[in-house]
Protein backbone atom coordinates (compact mmCIF):
# COMPACT_ATOMS: atom_id res chain seq x y z
CA UNK A 1 0.00 0.00 0.00
CA UNK A 2 2.76 2.35 1.00
CA UNK A 3 4.93 1.51 -1.97
CA UNK A 4 2.09 1.99 -4.41
CA UNK A 5 1.35 5.41 -2.89
CA UNK A 6 4.97 6.34 -3.26
CA UNK A 7 4.89 5.25 -6.90
CA UNK A 8 1.85 7.37 -7.52
CA UNK A 9 3.52 10.34 -5.85
CA UNK A 10 6.66 9.96 -7.89
CA UNK A 11 4.62 9.69 -11.06
CA UNK A 12 2.71 12.81 -10.13
CA UNK A 13 5.99 14.65 -9.68
CA UNK A 14 7.06 13.73 -13.18
CA UNK A 15 6.78 16.51 -15.68
CA UNK A 16 5.42 14.23 -18.36
CA UNK A 17 4.18 10.88 -17.04
CA UNK A 18 4.78 8.25 -19.64
CA UNK A 19 1.98 5.80 -20.18
CA UNK A 20 4.31 2.92 -20.92
CA UNK A 21 5.94 3.25 -17.51
CA UNK A 22 2.77 2.86 -15.51
CA UNK A 23 2.09 -0.88 -16.02
CA UNK A 24 5.73 -1.66 -15.26
CA UNK A 25 5.60 0.34 -12.05
CA UNK A 26 2.34 -1.35 -11.12
CA UNK A 27 3.92 -4.74 -11.62
CA UNK A 28 6.96 -3.69 -9.62
CA UNK A 29 4.75 -2.65 -6.70
CA UNK A 30 3.28 -6.14 -6.55
CA UNK A 31 6.44 -8.19 -6.31
CA UNK A 32 9.43 -7.37 -4.15
CA UNK A 33 11.86 -9.52 -6.11
CA UNK A 34 11.71 -7.22 -9.11
CA UNK A 35 13.72 -4.59 -7.22
CA UNK A 36 16.84 -6.70 -7.49
CA UNK A 37 16.25 -7.06 -11.18
CA UNK A 38 15.97 -3.32 -11.52
CA UNK A 39 19.20 -2.85 -9.59
CA UNK A 40 21.07 -5.37 -11.70
CA UNK A 41 19.71 -3.75 -14.84
CA UNK A 42 21.88 -0.71 -14.13
CA UNK A 43 24.75 -0.86 -16.59
CA UNK A 44 28.16 -0.75 -14.93
CA UNK A 45 30.45 1.65 -16.72
CA UNK A 46 34.16 2.29 -16.95
CA UNK A 47 36.13 3.50 -13.95
CA UNK A 48 36.46 7.19 -14.73
CA UNK A 49 33.20 7.62 -16.50
CA UNK A 50 34.89 8.01 -19.87
CA UNK A 51 33.01 6.03 -22.42
CA UNK A 52 35.24 4.19 -24.87
CA UNK A 53 34.17 5.22 -28.30
CA UNK A 54 34.99 3.39 -31.46
CA UNK A 55 37.52 5.15 -33.66
CA UNK A 56 35.70 6.26 -36.77
CA UNK A 57 37.62 7.66 -39.70
CA UNK A 58 35.89 10.05 -42.03
CA UNK A 59 37.66 11.13 -45.21
CA UNK A 60 39.27 14.54 -45.08
CA UNK A 61 37.86 17.18 -47.41
CA UNK A 62 41.02 16.90 -49.48
CA UNK A 63 40.68 13.14 -49.76
CA UNK A 64 37.20 12.83 -51.16
CA UNK A 65 36.80 13.34 -54.87
CA UNK A 66 33.83 14.38 -56.94
CA UNK A 67 31.50 11.55 -57.82
CA UNK A 68 28.74 12.16 -60.30
CA UNK A 69 27.39 15.15 -62.12
CA UNK A 70 25.37 16.57 -59.22
CA UNK A 71 28.28 16.55 -56.87
CA UNK A 72 30.49 18.10 -59.51
CA UNK A 73 28.02 20.96 -59.95
CA UNK A 74 27.63 21.41 -56.20
CA UNK A 75 31.40 21.39 -55.75
CA UNK A 76 31.65 24.18 -58.30
CA UNK A 77 28.98 26.13 -56.44
CA UNK A 78 30.86 25.58 -53.20
CA UNK A 79 34.09 26.77 -54.76
CA UNK A 80 32.40 29.95 -55.93
CA UNK A 81 30.82 30.63 -52.54
CA UNK A 82 34.02 29.89 -50.70
CA UNK A 83 35.98 32.10 -53.07
CA UNK A 84 33.64 34.97 -52.30
CA UNK A 85 33.88 34.31 -48.58
CA UNK A 86 37.66 34.15 -48.58
CA UNK A 87 38.02 37.31 -50.60
CA UNK A 88 36.27 39.60 -48.15
CA UNK A 89 36.99 38.50 -44.65
CA UNK A 90 35.80 41.23 -42.32
CA UNK A 91 37.11 40.69 -38.82
CA UNK A 92 35.43 41.82 -35.67
CA UNK A 93 38.23 43.40 -33.69
CA UNK A 94 38.24 41.95 -30.25
CA UNK A 95 41.56 43.31 -29.06
CA UNK A 96 41.99 42.66 -25.38
CA UNK A 97 45.71 42.99 -24.66
CA UNK A 98 49.13 43.24 -26.27
CA UNK A 99 48.15 40.78 -29.04
CA UNK A 100 45.90 43.53 -30.33
CA UNK A 101 48.99 45.59 -31.16
CA UNK A 102 50.21 42.82 -33.43
CA UNK A 103 46.74 42.59 -34.89
CA UNK A 104 46.93 46.31 -35.65
CA UNK A 105 50.29 45.79 -37.33
CA UNK A 106 48.57 43.45 -39.73
CA UNK A 107 46.54 46.34 -41.04
CA UNK A 108 49.52 48.67 -41.42
CA UNK A 109 51.32 49.00 -44.78
CA UNK A 110 54.00 46.41 -44.13
CA UNK A 111 51.60 43.47 -43.96
CA UNK A 112 48.68 45.32 -45.47
CA UNK A 113 45.65 43.17 -44.81
CA UNK A 114 43.56 45.31 -47.17
CA UNK A 115 45.16 43.58 -50.14
CA UNK A 116 43.59 40.35 -48.86
CA UNK A 117 40.19 42.00 -48.56
CA UNK A 118 40.38 42.10 -44.78
CA UNK A 119 38.85 45.24 -43.35
CA UNK A 120 38.35 45.68 -39.62
CA UNK A 121 34.76 46.30 -38.73
CA UNK A 122 33.76 47.82 -35.44
CA UNK A 123 30.32 46.26 -35.65
CA UNK A 124 29.73 42.56 -35.03
CA UNK A 125 26.65 42.63 -37.24
CA UNK A 126 28.70 43.15 -40.38
CA UNK A 127 31.71 40.97 -39.62
CA UNK A 128 32.53 37.39 -40.56
CA UNK A 129 35.41 36.48 -38.30
CA UNK A 130 36.23 37.42 -34.76
CA UNK A 131 39.90 37.67 -33.83
CA UNK A 132 40.14 37.22 -30.08
CA UNK A 133 43.46 38.90 -29.35
CA UNK A 134 44.57 38.86 -25.77
CA UNK A 135 43.67 37.71 -22.29
CA UNK A 136 40.02 36.95 -21.86
CA UNK A 137 39.00 37.71 -18.29
CA UNK A 138 35.94 36.47 -16.50
CA UNK A 139 34.53 39.97 -16.60
CA UNK A 140 34.92 40.22 -20.36
CA UNK A 141 33.62 36.73 -21.14
CA UNK A 142 29.88 37.60 -21.24
CA UNK A 143 30.63 40.53 -23.53
CA UNK A 144 32.65 38.25 -25.83
CA UNK A 145 29.83 35.77 -26.00
CA UNK A 146 27.30 38.51 -26.66
CA UNK A 147 29.38 39.95 -29.48
CA UNK A 148 29.78 36.47 -30.93
CA UNK A 149 26.05 35.91 -30.77
CA UNK A 150 25.46 39.17 -32.58
CA UNK A 151 27.58 38.12 -35.54
CA UNK A 152 25.61 36.74 -38.49
CA UNK A 153 26.22 33.27 -39.91
CA UNK A 154 28.61 32.16 -41.33
CA UNK A 155 31.07 33.20 -38.67
CA UNK A 156 34.51 32.12 -37.65
CA UNK A 157 36.72 32.72 -34.66
CA UNK A 158 40.49 33.05 -34.59
CA UNK A 159 42.01 32.69 -31.17
CA UNK A 160 45.20 34.71 -31.15
CA UNK A 161 47.96 34.27 -28.61
CA UNK A 162 48.58 32.02 -25.64
CA UNK A 163 46.14 33.82 -23.38
CA UNK A 164 43.22 33.39 -25.74
CA UNK A 165 44.26 29.84 -26.60
CA UNK A 166 44.45 28.49 -23.08
CA UNK A 167 44.97 31.16 -20.51
CA UNK A 168 48.68 31.36 -21.22
CA UNK A 169 50.64 33.25 -18.61
CA UNK A 170 47.49 33.91 -16.60
CA UNK A 171 46.27 30.32 -16.67
CA UNK A 172 46.30 30.03 -12.87
CA UNK A 173 44.81 33.43 -12.23
CA UNK A 174 41.50 33.63 -10.43
CA UNK A 175 39.98 36.02 -12.92
CA UNK A 176 41.01 34.72 -16.32
CA UNK A 177 39.14 32.36 -18.61
CA UNK A 178 41.41 29.44 -19.44
CA UNK A 179 41.03 29.74 -23.16
CA UNK A 180 38.39 31.55 -25.16
CA UNK A 181 37.24 28.20 -26.56
CA UNK A 182 35.36 27.81 -23.29
CA UNK A 183 33.16 30.68 -24.40
CA UNK A 184 33.02 30.49 -28.20
CA UNK A 185 33.87 27.77 -30.73
CA UNK A 186 37.30 28.47 -32.18
CA UNK A 187 38.36 27.66 -35.74
CA UNK A 188 42.02 28.60 -35.77
CA UNK A 189 44.45 28.85 -32.87
CA UNK A 190 47.46 31.09 -33.44
CA UNK A 191 50.20 30.26 -30.92
CA UNK A 192 52.67 32.77 -29.60
CA UNK A 193 53.04 35.35 -26.87
CA UNK A 194 52.20 37.54 -28.71
CA UNK A 195 52.20 35.97 -32.17
CA UNK A 196 53.85 38.05 -34.83
CA UNK A 197 51.72 39.72 -37.44
CA UNK A 198 53.04 37.17 -39.89
CA UNK A 199 51.81 34.38 -37.62
CA UNK A 200 48.36 35.94 -37.50
CA UNK A 201 48.41 36.32 -41.26
CA UNK A 202 49.36 32.67 -41.56
CA UNK A 203 46.45 31.84 -39.26
CA UNK A 204 44.15 33.77 -41.55
CA UNK A 205 45.51 31.78 -44.49
CA UNK A 206 44.76 28.60 -42.58
CA UNK A 207 41.23 29.84 -42.00
CA UNK A 208 40.94 30.49 -45.71
CA UNK A 209 42.07 26.93 -46.33
CA UNK A 210 39.38 25.75 -43.95
CA UNK A 211 36.79 27.83 -45.78
CA UNK A 212 37.99 26.40 -49.07
CA UNK A 213 37.26 22.92 -47.76
CA UNK A 214 33.79 23.79 -46.45
CA UNK A 215 31.06 21.76 -48.08
CA UNK A 216 28.08 24.10 -48.08
CA UNK A 217 25.72 22.92 -50.79
CA UNK A 218 27.13 19.41 -50.70
CA UNK A 219 26.08 19.04 -47.07
CA UNK A 220 22.70 20.52 -47.93
CA UNK A 221 22.34 17.95 -50.73
CA UNK A 222 23.23 15.11 -48.39
CA UNK A 223 20.30 15.95 -46.12
CA UNK B 1 48.18 45.22 -59.21
CA UNK B 2 48.64 43.78 -62.57
CA UNK B 3 47.37 45.29 -65.77
CA UNK B 4 46.20 43.43 -68.86
CA UNK B 5 49.13 44.62 -70.96
CA UNK B 6 51.54 43.51 -68.26
CA UNK B 7 49.83 40.14 -67.99
CA UNK B 8 49.93 39.64 -71.77
CA UNK B 9 53.56 40.72 -71.91
CA UNK B 10 54.50 38.29 -69.16
CA UNK B 11 52.58 35.49 -70.87
CA UNK B 12 54.51 36.27 -74.06
CA UNK B 13 57.76 36.04 -72.12
CA UNK B 14 57.26 32.85 -70.11
CA UNK B 15 54.48 31.07 -71.97
CA UNK B 16 51.31 29.65 -70.53
CA UNK B 17 52.89 27.02 -68.31
CA UNK B 18 54.20 29.16 -65.48
CA UNK B 19 51.45 31.72 -65.18
CA UNK B 20 50.31 31.09 -61.68
CA UNK B 21 51.11 34.72 -61.12
CA UNK B 22 51.36 37.34 -63.82
CA UNK B 23 55.07 37.69 -63.38
CA UNK B 24 58.07 36.79 -65.45
CA UNK B 25 61.38 35.98 -63.84
CA UNK B 26 64.43 33.79 -63.65
CA UNK B 27 64.00 30.35 -62.12
CA UNK B 28 66.42 30.42 -59.20
CA UNK B 29 65.83 26.93 -57.93
CA UNK B 30 63.46 24.13 -57.04
CA UNK B 31 63.31 22.63 -53.59
CA UNK B 32 62.73 19.02 -52.58
CA UNK B 33 58.95 19.40 -52.66
CA UNK B 34 58.95 20.81 -56.19
CA UNK B 35 58.20 24.42 -55.29
CA UNK B 36 59.76 26.74 -57.85
CA UNK B 37 61.44 29.95 -56.77
CA UNK B 38 61.70 32.91 -59.11
CA UNK B 39 63.37 36.27 -59.08
CA UNK B 40 63.02 39.39 -61.16
CA UNK B 41 64.99 42.42 -60.04
CA UNK B 42 62.90 44.78 -62.18
CA UNK B 43 59.85 44.38 -59.98
CA UNK B 44 59.01 46.74 -57.16
CA UNK B 45 61.00 46.29 -53.94
CA UNK B 46 59.80 43.38 -51.77
CA UNK B 47 58.04 41.88 -54.79
CA UNK B 48 61.16 40.67 -56.56
CA UNK B 49 61.16 37.10 -55.24
CA UNK B 50 58.25 34.73 -55.38
CA UNK B 51 57.36 31.06 -55.27
CA UNK B 52 55.25 28.85 -57.47
CA UNK B 53 53.91 26.13 -55.20
CA UNK B 54 53.91 22.53 -56.31
CA UNK B 55 50.63 21.70 -54.60
CA UNK B 56 47.36 23.33 -55.51
CA UNK B 57 46.27 23.46 -51.88
CA UNK B 58 49.34 25.45 -51.05
CA UNK B 59 50.54 26.65 -47.71
CA UNK B 60 53.42 28.89 -46.73
CA UNK B 61 54.78 26.13 -44.51
CA UNK B 62 55.59 24.07 -47.62
CA UNK B 63 58.67 26.24 -48.05
CA UNK B 64 61.82 24.97 -46.37
CA UNK B 65 63.46 27.21 -43.77
CA UNK B 66 66.42 28.38 -45.87
CA UNK B 67 64.27 29.03 -48.89
CA UNK B 68 61.94 30.90 -46.56
CA UNK B 69 64.90 33.03 -45.46
CA UNK B 70 65.71 33.76 -49.08
CA UNK B 71 62.17 34.57 -50.12
CA UNK B 72 61.72 36.83 -47.08
CA UNK B 73 64.87 38.78 -48.04
CA UNK B 74 66.77 37.66 -44.95
CA UNK B 75 69.68 36.34 -47.05
CA UNK B 76 71.04 37.30 -50.44
CA UNK B 77 72.10 33.96 -51.83
CA UNK B 78 69.54 31.22 -52.37
CA UNK B 79 70.30 27.94 -50.55
CA UNK B 80 71.19 26.05 -53.70
CA UNK B 81 73.96 28.54 -54.45
CA UNK B 82 75.12 29.08 -50.89
CA UNK B 83 78.54 27.54 -50.09
CA UNK B 84 78.07 28.15 -46.37
CA UNK B 85 74.83 26.19 -46.33
CA UNK B 86 76.52 22.99 -47.54
CA UNK B 87 79.25 23.38 -44.92
CA UNK B 88 76.80 24.07 -42.13
CA UNK B 89 74.93 20.76 -42.33
CA UNK B 90 75.10 19.52 -38.76
CA UNK B 91 74.30 15.98 -37.63
CA UNK B 92 71.72 17.32 -35.19
CA UNK B 93 69.96 19.42 -37.74
CA UNK B 94 66.61 18.03 -38.88
CA UNK B 95 66.95 15.80 -41.89
CA UNK B 96 63.89 17.00 -43.69
CA UNK B 97 61.41 19.81 -43.42
CA UNK B 98 58.10 18.99 -41.76
CA UNK B 99 55.24 21.04 -43.18
CA UNK B 100 52.21 22.11 -41.20
CA UNK B 101 50.04 19.08 -40.44
CA UNK B 102 46.82 21.04 -39.99
CA UNK B 103 43.88 19.58 -41.94
CA UNK B 104 45.68 16.27 -42.36
CA UNK B 105 45.67 13.02 -40.40
CA UNK B 106 48.76 14.18 -38.55
CA UNK B 107 47.04 17.26 -37.11
CA UNK B 108 47.71 18.03 -33.48
CA UNK B 109 45.15 16.84 -31.00
CA UNK B 110 45.19 17.90 -27.41
CA UNK B 111 45.77 15.23 -24.84
CA UNK B 112 45.82 15.05 -21.09
CA UNK B 113 48.73 13.83 -19.03
CA UNK B 114 47.29 14.40 -15.58
CA UNK B 115 45.13 12.07 -13.56
CA UNK B 116 41.42 12.81 -13.79
CA UNK B 117 40.24 14.88 -10.86
CA UNK B 118 36.79 13.37 -10.88
CA UNK B 119 36.28 9.74 -10.08
CA UNK B 120 32.91 8.52 -11.20
CA UNK B 121 30.75 6.76 -8.67
CA UNK B 122 30.15 3.18 -9.58
CA UNK B 123 26.51 2.42 -8.88
CA UNK B 124 26.20 -0.77 -6.93
CA UNK B 125 23.13 -2.07 -5.20
CA UNK B 126 23.66 -4.72 -2.57
CA UNK B 127 21.33 -7.64 -3.04
CA UNK B 128 18.68 -7.85 -0.35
Amino acid sequence: MLSSARTAASLALRARPTASLVPFRAAAALSTSSRNDAASAVQPHAGYGLAKRERKEVPLPSQEGTKGLVQYALTTLDIMTNWARQGSLWPMTFGLACCAVEMMHLSTPRYDQDRLGIIFRASPRQSDVMIVAGTLTNKMAPALRQVYDQMPEPRWVISMGSCANGGGYYHYSYSVVRGCDRIVPVDVYVPGCPPTSEALMYGIFQLQRKMRNTKITRMWYRK
Amino acid sequence: MSTITRTLGNIRKVGLKDTGDTKAGVLIGTDKFGNKFFENKDELPLRTRWVDYAKHDYDAAHIEPLWHAWISYAVDTPPNQDPIKAASEKPWSPKEHVPNRTFTRGAFKTYNTTKPKIKAWEPFAAPR
